[in-house]
């Protein structure tokens, strides 16, 4: 584990998020065959979407929304509701929260399946805020698998000429769906940035310390007005593309060299370790998020389902014209 | 009222919502020191600056996602996609545009005019009317002024709406037509108001854009024929003026739809089915759709000339509703 200047109440921030991300992949996981789940790749979540301000623009990687969204203060019942395409949702059963999660935090989902486009969206809201002169920053993160589209290029290049506060993340899992990191991304994706005239760095995905210093770093020069940066967090996709994936795709037994990699098992050690919590300090935080996060799916579940009120026809267009 | 061109419209249009609403910025590639393709920005660099007038990469996608990212931060972006034809590098940014403020139950806002030059005339190039793709996606509105009061109004309206409007922009009016344009910083022309331009009793004549100028013409002809024609021009496409489009068609009986872009997937079609389904009883004789053909837009001018469809080919269709059912072609 690195040991950057981190407080010890951060480490146990990033060890909660962590954790409430892989108790809510499990539970929600038995739930729906089709999540998915972001088991061995926690720590980039919390170690990118942790600490943002309520003002920062987050367009996160659709693996793992549902905790960039309670990392950015949304309510996770709500959330589930969402998933579950509850009338409660944030989006009354009209879309996803699963992928998409609620503007009203500052967060830019995918409205539609397409990968690249947010991070457009993210670029384009790092420049609204150099226009009225305030120093909220985008982060905007995608997959290896995202890495190839041109969108991620373009937003790149404009993000350097135009020196805008965006963080890229590339959260390399070595999969799209099927498709390895060798047959998918010629290169290394960090040093991309480079060739945009960018910062490039790569990191180990799997320490949640070193993720949220390297992000710290391209923090301070985003809201500096110094630029944008691209953060590469090398990982690997324990779960499958979703959770009753087959995977008959690839090895198991590299499945399970990372699985014994566990980024959860490997900080809770740490901060045994360094003795910032005791075991069974750790054992409260996993208690709480079990509790939690079943006391919110339940609540969710129990919702009502949306009726034809929450379709509104007339609610396409925004109504007003503000003067 | 200042007389001025198309273009001049448009841009005074942009400019009177730049002076009063700091929000309002114009991004796009050589909208800056360059002025614009067509002179689409001319002046607004001088003015407003670097700062709210930006010159952009060559990436048309991230271009209108930059927008539509700023847009749901409260700004009013507008953009100048320089072409129509580059419709396609920005289709997905569009659609996620559309379904933003919907798929997050009123949370999100999207206030972004896509500016795109297109049409056959003078330019000769970049002629592709693919305005019809726009309209297919929900969320979406679709402007086409015809004359220079309503490039100045509806582009003014476009900027003061709460979602992604695309303003087509045929360039065959561009430096063409001129007009008187009112002066006051708060007139503005609505967007989903269709307009009467010519009032008539025999035929409906429903019209946009350039198509307006030759249905006006075709008109003209027909007049002297005995064939008193009404013109709609439709103004905004999505969404579609129903009531004006139908209570023309009660009134007269006929209708007869044109459009420059191809047939096949065009907006005019739904002007038809509108018609089709609510004024069916009104109709005395098939409904006639004149268009482009459906095929890539011919370069030489004379293949061009045969391609477009123009006034005589409306007057024809007209002159084809008052035949039997039995003649019509």
């Amino acid at each position: 584990m690195s040991d950057g200047p981190l407080r010890n109440d951060t480490s146990l921030e990033l060890h909660r998020l962590m954790v409430f991300s892989r108790t809510l992949d499990r539970i929600y996981g038995e739930h729906d065959g089709h999540w998915h789940g972001l088991e061995g790749e926690e720590a980039v979540a919390a170690g990118v979407y942790h600490g943002l301000r309520p003002t920062d623009i987050l367009a996160p990687h659709y693996r793992g929304m549902p905790i960039a969204s309670y990392a950015k203060g949304a309510d996770l019942r709500r959330l589930f509701a969402g998933m579950l395409a509850k009338k409660t949702g944030y989006n009354r059963g009209r879309h996803r929260n699963d992928i998409c999660g609620p503007p009203e935090f500052n967060l830019i989902g995918l409205y539609t399946g397409s990968l690249g486009p947010p991070v457009g969206y993210a670029t384009g809201a790092a420049l609204a805020a150099k226009i009225d002169g305030r120093d909220d920053i985008a982060v905007a993160v995608f997959g290896d698998g995202g890495s190839s589209r041109g969108d991620i290029h373009e937003a790149m290049n404009l993000a350097a000429v135009q020196k805008l506060g965006v963080v890229f993340v590339c959260q390399n899992n070595q999969f799209a769906i099927s498709t390895p990191l060798e047959t998918g991304v010629a290169g290394s994706v960090a040093a991309r940035g480079q060739g945009f005239g960018m910062p490039g760095v790569e990191v180990d995905g799997n320490d949640v310390l070193a993720v949220k210093d390297a992000m710290q770093t391209a923090i301070a020069r985003a809201r500096a007005g110094e630029g944008p940066s691209l953060i590469e967090a090398k990982t690997y996709r324990v779960a499958g593309h979703f959770y009753s994936d087959a995977e008959d795709y690839r090895d198991q037994d590299v499945v399970q060299s990372w699985r014994s990699r566990d980024p959860i098992a490997a900080f809770a050690a740490f901060l045994t370790d360094q003795g910032i919590a005791s075991a069974a300090e750790l054992q409260a935080i996993e208690d709480t998020a079990t509790e939690q996060i079943k006391a919110a799916f339940a609540a969710a579940l129990a919702d009502p389902n949306p009726d034809e009120d929450d379709l509104g026809f007339d609610t396409v267009y925004a109504a007003e014209a503000s003067a | 009222m200042t007389r001025m061109t198309f273009q001049q419209a448009l841009v005074a249009g942009i400019a009177e919502e730049m002076r009063c609403d700091p929000d309002v910025f114009v991004l796009g590639e050589d909208v800056g020191l360059f002025g614009g393709p067509l002179k689409s920005t001319e002046g607004l660099f001088a003015e407003f600056g670097a700062g709210r007038v930006i010159d952009m990469p060559i990436s048309e996608g991230t271009i209108v996602g930059a927008a539509v990212g700023a847009a749901m931060q409260g700004k009013r972006p507008v953009v100048d996609l320089m072409f129509l034809e580059f419709l396609g590098l920005v289709m997905q940014q569009l659609i996620d545009a559309g379904a933003m403020h919907y798929y997050s139950a009123g949370a999100a806002r999207v206030p972004l005019v896509v500016r795109a030059k297109y049409g056959v005339g003078p330019h000769h190039g970049h002629q592709y009317d693919l305005h019809s793709w726009a309209t297919n996606i929900p969320g979406v509105k679709v402007v086409a002024p015809a004359s220079a009061e309503d490039a100045k109004g509806l582009m003014k309206a476009a900027i003061r709406d709460d979602n992604p409007v695309l303003m087509v922009e045929h360039m065959a009016l561009y430096h063409g037509v001129r007009g008187d344009v009112p002066d006051d910083p708060d007139w503005i022309v609505p967007l989903g108001k269709a307009a009467v331009v010519r009032e008539g009793r025999d035929v409906t004549i429903v019209a946009s854009a350039m198509m307006v100028k030759r249905a006006q013409q075709a008109a003209k002809v027909l007049a002297d024929e005995g064939i008193s024609a009404e013109v709609v021009d439709l103004r905004t496409i999505a969404p579609l003026d129903e009531d004006t489009v139908l209570a023309s068609v009660h009134k007269t009986g006929r209708l007869v739809v044109a459009c420059e872009a191809i047939g096949r997937g065009s907006s005019a079609n739904d002007v038809i089915a509108l018609a089709a389904d609510r004024a069916y009883a009104s109709l005395k004789a098939p409904i006639r759709r004149v268009a482009a053909p459906d095929v890539p837009v011919p370069f030489h001018r004379d293949l061009e000339k045969i391609y477009v469809p123009g006034a005589a080919e409306i007057e024809a269709a007209v002159r084809s509703t008052f035949q039997s059912a039995e003649a019509a072609p």
